[in-house]
């Protein structure tokens, strides 16, 4: 949802001059504000410095990106379960 | 300007084609790209236009005179769907020259890859994902794909395996 709400601001700011002077303007709260940004997320976006609306925009776009990527887990098998395939997989071993 | 990769600055382009198809409330093929710069948006009323010359060194050029509205200078004998490439592929440097683009600093992001820059706005420009997904769901293949846009065989080609 937050990619999408930056596209939409993008694509809109191509047409709409007043994205753009509010943003000159150091208003980039008003300037993303209504957008469905997670309150986390709409911190960090109007914390970001940018010397044009463009660079904001691709600063954002890591922002987000990086936000919506799915959060890595490191998988650990049980010890138990993890034993006993090593042991079961080295017996196979042993007998081949 | 900090350096950016190019997946991060095709999505720039493709959400600048898609501003201005929202716009103009494009819901089917082909494009209007030619009442584009005609009519532009207001913000931009002063800076684009389209001129026809006879000419046969390019098929299209972007050329702002200082103090000048802009124009693209397009070749008379193009096929149509040459002609509506080319204008899509010069509208780019018409928005990065036009006072608003100049205000959005689209030069510092875009002027360094211009022409690769150009050619993909103008294909997302004249094949935006929308209409490209509903020309999909309604079975369209990739024969006649061109066709359907009104866009240069190879393009069309170009399109159909950006995605």
């Amino acid at each position: 949802m937050s990619m999408q709400a930056l596209n939409q601001l993008v694509a809109r700011s191509i047409v709409d001059p007043t994205i753009v002077k509010a943003f000159s303007a150091g208003q980039v709260d008003e300037v993303i504000s209504g957008l469905e940004f997670a309150p986390e997320l709409r911190l960090r976006i109007g914390e970001l410095e940018a010397g044009s609306w463009t660079e904001f925009a691709m600063l954002a776009y890591r922002v987000v990106k990086a936000a919506e990527e799915p959060v890595r887990r490191i998988e650990l098998p049980s010890p138990a379960e993890g034993l006993g395939d090593d042991q079961e997989r080295t017996g196979k071993e042993q007998v081949a | 300007m900090i350096p950016f990769s190019r997946e991060e600055r095709e999505w720039f382009l493709r959400n600048l084609a898609r501003g201005l198809v929202e716009y103009y409330r494009t819901s089917e093929p082909p494009v209007a790209v030619e009442e584009m710069l005609n009519q532009p948006p207001p913000v931009y009323d002063a800076d684009f236009g389209v001129v026809d010359m006879y000419s046969s060194l390019w098929d299209a050029t972007f050329a702002r005179p200082p103090t000048h509205r802009g124009s693209i200078f397009v070749r008379i004998d193009l096929a149509p769907e040459d002609r509506r490439y080319a204008l899509a592929r010069e509208m780019l440097s018409a928005l990065i020259t036009s006072k608003h683009g100049r205000a959005m600093g689209l030069s510092d992001l875009l002027l360094p890859h211009l022409r690769d820059s150009a050619e993909y706005f103008a294909r997302y420009l004249l094949v935006p994902d929308d209409l490209l997904q509903a020309y999909r769901n309604q079975g369209g293949m990739n024969h006649g794909f061109a066709e359907h846009f009104q866009i240069p065989a190879g393009v069309g080609a170009v399109r159909w395996a950006d995605d």
